[in-house]
């Protein structure tokens, strides 16, 4: 058979398939139009039929001596098939809560990027807030930081005692979760760079820092109204920039921790496991924003907010040490004696071992 | 994989059906439009989704419901402005609008369709692939908000050159290519209309095999013949059929390119069981140097036929 025959005999069914790439890229399903054998479970039999029959051509055009061009065609007809019968899977919500409830607090747990990312944040911010503070050691501090019209805008801002209204938390709360969710964001793809991430952590760490130290001075105006302001939200919030800078950690030590992958394999890898993490602190983000939005400005008192602090510190808590710790950990890990019988032990009787029978198992 | 690849655009993807077939990657020059346009897409929606709010809140009551109108203002620029190209990747088989209008796509480095997640990191690393930014405000030493930052793109522009699938760093961290994606394309086969070439062809002796090599040099010659004139042909025709022409023991003087195109018809077009075609008004010509040789024995020499001179 030569070629110019097998084409003709190959050319219906190609241009079949092209019928149904053309429906399905435009419609993203087979029009109505076509005939009754296109549709529905037919016609998607009848297009894997014709898809697979596509690949055969492809792979024997070699044994058939097929001319280049119909080789280049028959590549571009089955590229065009594959991305249609391949298609992406939609979000499935399902997932999303293994993500949050399973992979993402085992990773925090396990991962020291978060790690480092949390004693970075944490210490740097204590480190501030102290400097800031003392103002005997440190004459100057928390000028230099937040510079003397950042320190008057902030008294000012906490002069009057705390009020709100529904106005004023809405927005504040939308506001919040627009603003603060995208500076995390920025620092996890950052991280990819590392050195931006661990400045905006760094620099997140100590101008929060000196702020509180500042505040926390005896002389400072407003300093009450500041703590009642802060103390409901601080826990979610000052959590989910430190899990950001992890997680943007994460993706930007895979490229130089390969752990025996390929470079690339490596950073593939770790921008997976980066993901969760990422999600968990964008999740803690939205639930800082709330409260921030509604309960932080309210005149609510100060037992409230800091029961809300206890509660949200407590529940952080159990999300990473209680569903993060190690799910294997109390299983028996097998040492590397288990392998060998001991010369002194007894070997089971031989009725015992190796029956083979169905109840094998238990 | 074939152990030589072409210096080329095209990446080899395995399918599960266990075939192999080539992709054209999308180089910059298709991707940065389609950004851009993405980019107007996105603010085009935000305008119109505020817009739209502001007057439903309007209509229905601005007191109560005026609050809740900013707060969704915020939060739709939020999430339009980071997670625009997650949700269009996902539910559209990895093409955003952009995309689309610029006829490319994103899939797995393996070929498969990309996910959610992985739309999710590649979306949000652009940010890291736009940098450096470039301010006019330094040149220019004016009071510019920072609005007018443009981002010069230079480290996606390296990552993009120096790796074999033309990733950017978004795509190297989510495992992910963008490819072009494929238009309808007519099915070429050359027609041979010339009625010396099934003539010529059946003097070409029946225990020549030709080789798999030989076979796609002919096939690549008789689809670009048509963009060469008659004396180009020649000159590029020569060099393979010289020796052709010595060991078919033919006349010196045969067009090279006829019979390259003669072993073309023969090996694609002409049906191998087939008895000899109809010479019409070529019966009675023969290209062999044997005949020359009758010929010039009986002095009957002509220089005026087309293919060569006279059998009996």
């Amino acid at each position: 058979m030569n070629v110019a025959a097998l084409l003709e005999n190959r050319r219906d069914q190609w241009a079949e398939l092209e019928l149904f790439c053309d429906a399905l890229e435009k419609r993203g399903k087979v029009s109505a139009s076509m005939a009754a054998n296109y549709q529905g479970s037919q016609g998607i039999a009848r297009f894997s039929a014709l898809y697979r029959s596509a690949c055969a051509d492809l792979a024997l055009a070699d044994a058939y001596q097929l001319p280049p061009a119909t080789v280049t065609y028959l590549h571009r007809l089955i590229a065009r098939s594959h991305n249609q019968l391949y298609r992406a899977n939609r979000f499935e919500p399902a997932r999303w809560v293994d993500m949050m409830f399973y992979d993402a607090p085992q990773q925090i747990f396990a991962d020291p990027c978060v790690k480092i990312a949390s004693i970075v944040f944490f210490g740097l911010f204590a480190l501030a807030m102290y400097m800031g503070r003392n103002d005997v050691l440190f004459p100057g501090f928390v000028e230099a930081i937040i510079g003397s019209a950042g320190i008057e805008q902030m008294e000012e801002s906490f002069e009057q005692p705390l009020s709100g209204s529904l106005n004023h938390y809405v927005p504040m709360a939308g506001f919040y979760i627009m603003h603060n969710t995208g500076i995390g964001l920025r620092c996890f793809v950052f991280g990819l760079l590392i050195l931006p991430c661990l400045y905006v952590l760094s620099f997140n760490a100590i101008y929060l820092g000196a702020a509180f130290g500042y505040m926390a001075r005896p002389d400072a105006v407003g300093g009450d109204n500041f703590f009642h302001f802060v103390t409901a939200h601080g826990p979610f919030e000052l959590t989910a920039i430190a899990l950001a800078g992890g997680a943007g950690l994460r993706l930007g030590v895979g490229f130089f921790r390969t752990c025996g992958l390929m470079r690339m394999e490596s950073l593939r890898e770790s921008a997976m496991r980066a993901v969760p993490i990422m999600a968990a602190s964008a999740a803690l983000f939205c639930m800082a924003a709330f409260t921030e939005g509604f309960l932080s400005p309210s005149p609510a008192p100060y037992i409230v907010k800091a029961a809300w602090a206890v509660l949200s510190s407590g529940l952080i808590s159990f999300y990473f040490v209680v569903l993060g710790f190690p799910r294997d950990a109390f299983t028996r890990t097998p040492t590397a004696n288990d392998g060998q019988p001991s010369p002194f032990g007894f070997e089971d009787p031989p009725e015992l071992t190796g029956s083979g029978g169905p109840n094998d198992a238990a | 994989m074939p152990s030589h690849s072409p210096l080329d655009t095209t990446i080899a993807v395995v399918t599960p059906e266990n075939i192999a077939f080539d992709y054209q990657l999308a180089g910059p020059f298709r991707r940065m439009p389609a950004y851009l346009i993405d980019l107007l897409v996105r603010w085009a929606a935000i305008v119109i989704l505020v817009v739209l709010a502001f007057f439903i809140g309007l209509l229905i009551n601005i007191q109560t419901l005026g609050p809740f109108v900013i707060a969704g203002m915020f939060l739709t620029y939020f999430v339009i402005s980071w997670f625009y190209g997650t949700v269009m990747e996902t539910f559209f088989n990895g093409r955003t609008i952009g995309k689309w209008a610029c006829g490319i796509r994103v899939i797995d480095v393996d070929g498969r369709p990309i996910n959610g997640r992985r739309a999710f990191v590649r979306n949000l690393l652009r940010i890291v692939d736009l940098f450096p930014m470039a301010a006019p405000g330094i040149f220019v030493d004016s009071d510019i908000p920072p609005v007018f930052i443009i981002p010069t793109g230079l480290v996606g522009l390296i990552a993009m050159m120096s790796t074999k699938r033309l990733q950017r760093l978004g795509d190297l961290a989510a495992g992910t290519m963008v490819i072009i994606d494929q238009r309808s394309w007519r099915l070429p086969v050359a027609k041979v209309d010339d009625a010396r070439v099934p003539a010529l062809a059946s003097f070409i002796p029946a225990d020549y095999r030709i080789s798999r090599s030989m076979a796609r040099t002919l096939a690549v010659y008789a689809e670009r013949r048509h963009y060469l004139t008659p004396a180009r042909r020649r000159e590029v025709a020569r060099h393979l059929i010289i020796p052709l022409i010595d060991r078919f023991e033919f006349r010196s003087d045969i067009d090279p390119d006829l019979l390259m195109y003669a072993l073309y018809y023969k090996t694609f077009l002409a049906e191998s069981s087939a008895e000899l075609p109809d010479l019409g008004s070529l019966a009675g010509y023969s290209p062999l140097r044997s005949s020359v040789a009758e010929v010039m024995v009986d002095e009957a020499t002509d220089a005026e036929i087309p293919i060569a001179g006279v059998v009996e």
